[in-house]
């Protein structure tokens, strides 16, 4: 059965403070540290793009996993903010500068925060459909490329990263369960518009405490499992006050439930993987990933260790 | 609901959600602001105050409760 294999990361090198982006925007620096919970942001430079941040993280996951690329046989990539406006789409663009072979299905997903949990589900589901035993599920989502520089809100928040998982036959991790939610008719809470990214504050902290817990509980409910029974909770990092309340109500004991965005931000759909990669030393037995955010869309997922690995 | 049960509401979601803040009837027609209640901490108890009360409270309805008088009078119109 297909499962994760490995995962790694890429922060660009370039950097903002919050801090001083706080003194900006005459906001209290205390309130900044403590309830966004971000003190530097990692940001593309002129010389990042999607694909230079996927191809950096595709080379540090070659240093943790012995990885031959001409047995790749599906690379996804999940962004909304690509290169070169999406046409061509990216995971292309990423096929030819990692030279991988012609035999490889590639297709973007386009999907924010909750883009991690629903990307492996669709990678996994696809190349078990096609018989497929190695790829790749990338994700990278440049926000800075659509943020409205007088825009508070925003501004603070999100920072630019990149991660690769790779989906294998070998797996360390198996897919146990998963729900997937949606709900549209709230969607301008977060959007682009003319000006960039927009937020309303308000309907996005309502539906992160008031929706995702209970898909949360769902969730283990559906696999017979409680709280007592998961190693690790990884809940998309949006922010850090948002997350200590949707922790909170989740019933998530606070020391399953790592928060660590102040040298992040909000990376989108890396902020998960992100996390992945620096738990999956400590070896836990069962993981819930939860990611939600714009759409509204929101996903759960509880990945359970390969006894064998 | 009466009025006092929905002072009773307010202020305990005050109390637990805003730290080091004592509430007392002489502080239910200050400002939020003034209170020490910063944007977040708004948010969460307006949420709060609402799912107590059995109350839906819109994002343009929050907006203008700015003092915890004027979510207690909030919560008992409805």
């Amino acid at each position: 059965m297909l499962g994760i294999q490995s995962v790694a990361s890429y922060l660009p090198k370039g950097r903002v403070d919050n801090l001083e982006q706080a003194d900006r925007f005459e906001t209290d620096r205390e309130f900044v540290e403590q309830k966004i919970g971000v003190a530097t942001l990692p940001r593309f430079e002129d010389t990042d793009s999607v694909v230079s941040a996927c191809v950096a993280a595709f080379d540090r996951l070659c240093g943790k996993a012995n990885i031959d690329k001409s047995e790749i046989e599906c690379v996804v990539l999940c962004t909304q903010n690509p290169d070169k406006g999406g046409l061509p789409h990216n995971s292309a663009l990423v096929h030819a500068a990692l030279e991988l072979p012609e035999e490889c299905a590639c297709f973007d997903i386009g999907l924010g925060c909750s883009g991690y949990v629903y990307g492996l589900s669709v990678i996994q589901s696809f190349m078990a459909a096609n018989r497929m035993k190695k790829g790749l599920f990338f994700t990278c989502d440049p926000y800075s490329r659509i943020l409205d520089d007088d825009d508070k809100n925003t501004c603070l928040l999100f920072g630019d990263a990149a991660s690769v998982t790779l989906i294998s036959e070998t797996p360390r991790y198996k897919l146990a369960t998963a729900k997937f939610s949606t709900k549209g008719a709230g969607s301008d809470a977060l959007q682009k518009t003319a000006n960039g990214l927009e937020m309303n504050g308000r309907a996005v902290f309502n539906f992160a405490l008031q929706d995702v817990p209970k898909q949360i509980k769902r969730t283990l409910v559906s696999a017979e499992l409680t709280a007592d029974d998961i190693d690790l909770f990884l809940l998309h990092q949006g922010s850090r006050f948002m997350l200590e309340n949707t922790i909170k109500r989740a019933g998530i004991p606070a020391e399953k439930a790592p928060i660590r965005l102040s040298e992040t931000g909000n990376t989108v759909s890396s902020s998960i993987p992100l996390l992945l990669e620096e738990e999956l030393d400590n070896r836990p037995r069962r993981i819930l990933m939860s990611g939600f955010g714009v759409g509204l869309s929101w996903a759960t997922a509880i990945y359970e260790e390969e006894k064998s690995s | 609901m009466n009025h006092e049960e929905a002072v009773k509401i307010v202020m305990s979601m005050l109390e637990k959600n805003v730290e080091d803040l004592e509430m007392s009837e002489d502080k239910m027609d200050k400002t939020l602001v003034d209170l020490g209640v910063d944007s977040l901490d708004i948010m969460l108890v307006i949420m709060d105050v609402g799912e107590a009360a059995g109350v839906s409270i819109s994002d343009d309805e929050a907006e203008g409760l700015d003092t915890p008088e004027k979510i207690v009078e909030f919560i008992l119109g409805r």
